[in-house]
């Protein structure tokens, strides 16, 4: 009785002392592995001592009874404060009576010791009964391993017990494995690239590496009915870089025990300065930043992650058989390039591969289905990339896969994909600098790189979502006419994040636009993305000043320009804080950009009559001074008294153009020009203005079955007209017959100048028109402003959209002696957004003009 | 000690939050908050759609203090977020029994 407390005292010294041998050994070497395979020795060597001096004299005896280490014991993996897994295993009958006491001294001595014991006492049969709720039994099997007791019991668990378990019960376990890896992925945020992550059971921390282990295990006992030979299951080509990882996350957490004195494996900031400093993981002679060690860190977790969810995905009975019935409907996405084996991409033809177009459109691929590439796709790949680095693709063709992979649903997945192959910095050598890079703002989670891609995936899981207010920002989305420029822009906006620079948006606007040359992307669209990604804050700072103020308002308006671009901020604006993290876009905020936004938009409409003065010295005249220096006088005449908005709204070119056609006025009275753009066709009319001018035009468009979705009205001081209207050809009749072109130009002239009959034109066309029912009935509304311009009275009219809508809109004004000053045309969906700017006699409606026309109006439109 | 809450513009969280560092008041919680006074909201119509902004977006900042800086941390919240307009927001005062630091057990006015 009195060995005890001496057996206790002197096993306390021994497990004190060692372990104080272990940490400094550590401190100074930094091998994470050795102190873990020390710890174990220490540990095993202390339970052994108990084993024999509790339970059997002999480390082989009693019979029946065996002591067999399990979980990271088993492992031969004790970090400085981890659990001890143990299994009293007995044959049954009286043995766990026989050895009940012993079994609690044995287990309260190494509690005395202050570790923490987790024992299980077993019947052999027990350990053969798969019990669903206690998963974690069953896979800390596969990691057993004998201490002491009965040999020979051990050895039938282990070649006879386990081999039986695992292969019947090898679909629930796998299954629960994969419930639980998801219940974690979920708990720890859904993302390698935590600024602060847990090395333990973040993605790809250690528990993941334990994951991709039992799996491969699993495979392997089920194919082969027992053991597979000692060594890696995993493919040579990436059991050493799993090694190394394994290296490194056992040095980081062996760190991160000692430095904390518990079993806390979160990777903090403070923990990372000092991680780096002391080279944890890596060559010591190698002093590094805490965002270089972080980015260390980063590829290894990257790494291990992917292998392990490659693995669960692979693995048909980690997935629930619903999940498991969609993938095999998803198998027939199949075509003669690529094979949809359960959600994962193959190839259909190894002489594919010697195609360089290939890895760009099995992302495409990727992108737009939602699917992952099998390892042997992504092996095949990375064998591709040597050579894609000789001579990697660039400009054009880049450009359009990259578009195109931007705006398909799983864009971000693609990204993430490419991203972690190396490709995507390949591609784009502009985002290396913010790959897996840490900047420490507390209230971001994720790397840069992850939050870029969250940003784009915010974006497009808006039309999936039903909460209020994505379901509000996905309308605005439907509305943008380029968002792949939106989500180049959202690609590129934080790369600056990763230059050495006191701004990171001007530093982002410079890199793009390097980026955006090699891409070859057209000036007008690259003009819209840096302008997106240098003024990617100017919401968010609005936001923290009075958003009901006019003059925030104002000056949002004034720093945008257009209501595309508002559009394109504001959504940019929404997916960027909404990416910062999980909680950052409160509703409280998400409603405050909304109000910012539909403040500075109508801000914009009510203002856009402001008119140019030639001789102000205002930015973009003198640009337009210094491009035609020689137009001198026209360009003053031409730009005088047009509104603002015409300046803000054209480029330099299209001005420069307009007036050389209001040059030509003299010559010819209808200027036409028409082209074809990607989305619709553009005509623009320059001319002198006249009565019903808009309203011809729009008919004649009607007349030849156009769908008018935009339209733009301006004027000059002296009574120059610009008149632009953006169509679809709803019968292709200008896609399918070139010379219909002139013919389609000449009716327009020959409508202006009276020498064809429109009305007759009209008659057939909307009367076949007519017999077309609406899909979604619009009321309609018309608002009236008297106050918003000093010159003009603005109306505003909501309604559903029908083939000559434009025409009966504008006659009815043109009939009631108004002269269109400005109209500003645009068409969501089903709904007309008609916005026209009115005079009569050169100023503004009277009160009882405005209900007049209100009348006539509605009595119009409800004449369907 | 007492609890000092204000309820401000959201344009001028910066200014007060700099004017309350000046004076060495650095703890703070803020809150996002939406309410009126007497400074009603007003309607927005958007593509034909009315948006009525009836509670008017603020934020609450809330902090517990030594009753010797209460009258100090008063006046410089009112200089820094008065404009002189309705809507420039309101401060509330409470008694306050007791504080403990949870860290390590400290009470009153050593835990603030």
């Amino acid at each position: 009785m009195a060995a005890k407390p001496t057996l206790g005292s002197e096993l306390r010294e021994l497990y004190a002392a060692e372990s104080e041998r272990i940490r400094k050994d550590f401190a100074s070497t930094r091998n994470g592995r050795t102190a873990v395979h020390r710890r174990t020795a220490l540990v095993e060597s202390i339970a052994l001592r108990l084993w024999k001096e509790l339970i059997s004299p002999k480390a082989e005896g009693p019979p029946d009874f065996s002591l067999i280490a399990l979980g990271g014991f088993g492992r031969r993996w004790l970090f400085p404060y981890s659990d001890i897994d143990i299994l009293f295993l007995h044959a049954g009958g009286d043995t766990e009576a026989q050895f009940k006491d012993a079994i609690r001294n044995f287990s309260q001595e190494l509690w005395d010791l202050r570790l923490k014991l987790s024992p299980a006492t077993r019947m052999f049969s027990e350990c053969e009964r798969f019990d669903p709720s206690n998963v974690e039994f069953a896979i800390s099997l596969l990691d057993c391993r004998y201490l002491a007791g009965d040999e020979a019991l051990f050895a039938r668990l282990r070649e006879q017990l386990i081999p039986r378990l695992v292969a019947r019960e090898s679909r629930p376990i796998v299954q629960r494995l994969a419930d639980l890896t998801r219940t974690r992925y979920n708990k720890f945020g859904n993302s390698v690239f935590h600024l602060e992550p847990n090395v333990k059971y973040g993605h790809g921390g250690l528990r993941d590496y334990n994951v991709a282990c039992w799996l491969a295990l699993i495979s392997a006992i089920e194919e082969q009915g027992g053991w597979p030979p000692e060594g890696s299951l995993l493919p040579p080509s990436l059991s050493n870089q799993f090694d190394a990882a394994l290296d490194f996350l056992m040095s980081v957490r062996c760190f991160l025990h000692f430095r904390h004195s518990k079993d806390d494996n979160t990777l903090a900031w403070e923990a990372q300065d000092e991680a780096a400093a002391l080279s944890i993981g890596a060559p010591a002679s190698n002093p590094m930043t805490p965002s270089d060690w972080m980015r260390i860190y980063f590829g290894h977790a990257r790494l291990i992650h992917r292998v392990a969810t490659q693995l669960l995905d692979e693995f048909p009975a980690a997935r629930p058989s619903l999940y498991r019935q969609f993938q095999n409907l998803r198998s027939r996405l199949s075509n003669a390039e690529f094979s949809v084996v359960d959600g994962r991409i193959f190839l259909q033809r190894e002489e594919s591969l010697r195609d360089p177009g290939l890895p760009l459109r099995t992302f495409r691929f990727l992108a737009r289905h939602g699917l992952a590439l099998s390892s042997s796709t992504e092996h095949q790949m990375q064998e591709l990339l040597p050579a894609l680095a000789q001579s990697p693709p660039s400009g054009a063709e880049v450009s359009h896969y990259l578009q195109e992979i931007l705006l398909a649903p799983h864009a971000a997945e693609a990204l993430r994909a490419m991203h972690s192959l190396g490709l995507l910095t390949l591609l784009l050598p502009e985002l290396a600098g913010i790959d897996s890079l840490v900047v420490r703002d507390y209230s971001h989670r994720f790397t840069v790189d992850e939050h870029t891609f969250v940003a784009i995936e915010n974006l497009h899981l808006l039309r999936q979502s039903q909460s209020k207010w994505d379901v509000r920002y996905a309308e605005l989305l439907d509305e943008i006419e380029q968002p792949e420029l939106l989500y180049l822009a959202l690609l590129l906006h934080d790369t600056g994040k990763g230059a050495k620079s006191d701004s990171h948006v001007q530093a982002s606007v410079e890199i793009a636009a390097r980026c955006l040359d090699r891409l070859e992307i057209d000036a007008p669209d690259r003009e819209t993305v840096l302008f997106l990604i240098g003024r990617h804050l100017e919401m968010s700072a609005s936001l923290r000043r009075d958003i009901l103020d006019p003059a925030t308002l104002r000056q949002l308006a004034d720093k945008v320009g257009t209501p595309e671009r508002l559009k394109m901020l504001c959504l940019l604006t929404y997916a960027d804080i909404k990416a910062v993290n999980p909680e950052a876009l409160t509703p409280w905020k998400a409603e405050n950009i909304w109000q910012l936004y539909i403040g500075a938009a109508n801000y914009m409409i009510r203002t856009v009559d402001e008119r140019v003065h030639a001789s102000g010295d205002d930015e973009v005249l003198a640009h337009l001074r210094t491009l035609a220096p020689a137009a001198g006088k026209k360009l003053e005449v031409f730009l005088e008294g047009l509104p603002r908005r015409y300046l803000i709204t054209q480029t330099a070119s299209d001005v420069l153009g307009h007036m050389e056609m209001a040059s030509l006025l003299a010559d010819d009275p209808v200027q036409l020009d028409l082209t074809r753009g990607r989305q619709w066709y553009q005509l623009t009319v320059v001319t002198l203005d006249r009565p019903f001018l808009f309203a011809k035009i729009a008919g004649t468009l009607a007349a030849w079955g156009m769908n008018i979705v935009k339209a733009a009205a301006f004027s000059n001081r002296a009574g120059t007209v610009v008149d632009e209207f953006f169509f679809t050809d709803r019968f292709r009749t200008l896609e399918l017959n070139l010379p219909e072109w002139e013919r389609f130009k000449a009716s327009i002239r020959d409508v202006l100048l009276d020498k064809a009959d429109l009305d007759r034109m009209l008659q057939d066309r909307l009367r076949s028109d007519r017999n077309a029912a609406p899909k979604v009935k619009v009321e309609t509304q018309i608002e009236i402003d008297d106050e918003c311009s000093p010159q003009s009275t603005l109306f505003e009219v909501i309604t559903q959209d029908q083939p000559g809508l434009l025409y009966r809109i504008s006659s009815q004004f043109s009939r009631e002696n108004c002269n269109i000053e400005i109209a500003l045309i645009e068409t969501e969906g089903q709904t007309a957004i008609d916005v026209f700017y009115l005079t009569s006699a050169g100023a503004k409606l009277t009160p009882e003009h405005q209900a007049r026309i209100r009348s006539v109006l509605l009595e119009e439109l409800a004449r369907n | 000690m007492t609890k000092v809450e204000a309820i401000i513009q959201t344009s001028k969280l910066d200014a007060v939050k700099d004017a309350l560092h000046e004076i060495g008041v650095e703890g703070m919680t803020v809150l996002e908050a939406r309410g009126h006074g007497r400074q009603k909201g007003h309607t927005e119509f958007y593509r034909g759609r009315e948006y009525t902004v009836d509670l008017i977006p603020k934020l609450k900042i809330e902090m517990v203090l030594r009753d010797d800086m209460v009258e100090k941390t008063v006046g410089t919240i009112m200089n820094a977020a008065r404009t002189g307009k309705i809507g420039d927001g309101k401060i509330f005062l409470t008694k306050i029994e007791d504080a403990i630091r949870i860290r390590n057990d400290e009470r009153g006015d050593s835990a603030l």
